[in-house]
């Protein structure tokens, strides 16, 4: 073995032992009131962002997101489900908003994303951020409902955004409807 | 009875005024301490970048340094400064 290679190992065990040291005495604070250093947030935020851009890549969006019954029945969802973290148009910060770190993005503003990577963040959740998966309790369409309201989102004023939210569909019926739906093509596929 | 009547008005002009202010500032409660240092940390890691970003980022700096200082009054106005600027 050449030195350079003994050295590089020795390199290697050394970075290995000290990070082992680091994880098992406790030293990084994961409290969620003191921000991640610079570079760790970066690096967290890069493998989130490659993650949901490398899984939503097959996923097409229907071509009916600008639909107005689609951003109507997302608009009652948003603000039973969504509302609290990622706050609407003309809303205060709520004591969750304030808490949850890293902090939830708030929708008002446009976004980089994809309709697919946000329909596979609704659907999936993102870990350690607080974001639930809905895909566990909520069907597809349900979710594309969603995100066709989210893309609405940012071009709506504080009374719009009211005024939608008051004449959307309530969330619990959307729900029973989904549940239904389920129910009908289980008893057909089992005939 | 006119006196009187001036002093009143000025009073509850006054009074007004000072509660104006007060519910003015309701919505910016500025502290300047180690909590309020990080939750701007992490309101302004969570912006977008622009101008808004680099105004709060700058505004943070400068309440960190008033806060080295011992010079609370303008550490909280520049706290006060990069909140509104985190909210745009």
């Amino acid at each position: 073995m050449s030195a350079g290679r003994r050295w590089g190992l020795l390199a290697g065990a050394l970075l290995v032992l000290a990070a082992t040291m680091v994880i098992y005495a406790g030293l990084y604070n994961i409290a969620a009131d003191v921000p991640h250093t610079p570079p760790v947030y970066w690096l967290l935020e890069t493998i989130r962002d490659r993650s949901v851009a490398a899984r939503s890549r097959d996923i097409a969006a229907p071509e009916d997101l600008d639909d107005a019954n689609r951003i109507s029945k997302g608009a009652g969802q948003y603000a039973e489900m969504c509302s609290g973290c990622h706050l609407a148009p003309g809303m205060k910060r709520t004591e969750i908003s304030r808490g949850l770190y890293p902090r939830a993005p708030e929708l008002r503003h446009k976004t980089d994303l994809t309709p697919a990577e946000q329909f596979w963040i609704v659907k999936h959740g993102v870990k350690m951020t607080g974001m639930p998966a809905w895909g566990i309790t909520h069907d597809d369409d349900l979710l594309w409902d969603v995100v066709a309201f989210v893309r609405k989102l940012p071009e709506l004023t504080p009374e719009q955004y009211d005024s939608l939210v008051k004449n959307a569909p309530k969330h619990e019926e959307l729900m029973q409807e989904m549940e239904m739906g389920s129910a009908h093509e289980h008893s057909a596929e089992h005939q | 009875m006119r006196n009187i009547s001036l002093r009143l008005l000025l009073v509850a002009s006054l009074v007004a005024l000072s509660l104006t202010l007060a519910l003015g500032h309701e919505g910016h409660h500025a502290e300047c301490n180690e909590t309020a240092v990080n939750a701007l940390k992490a309101d302004i890691q969570a912006m977008g970048e622009g101008e808004a970003k680099a105004t709060a980022t700058k505004e943070l700096d400068e309440a960190q340094r008033m806060m080295a200082k011992n010079d609370m009054e303008g550490c909280k106005s520049h706290i006060h400064s990069a909140m509104e600027a985190t909210e745009k």
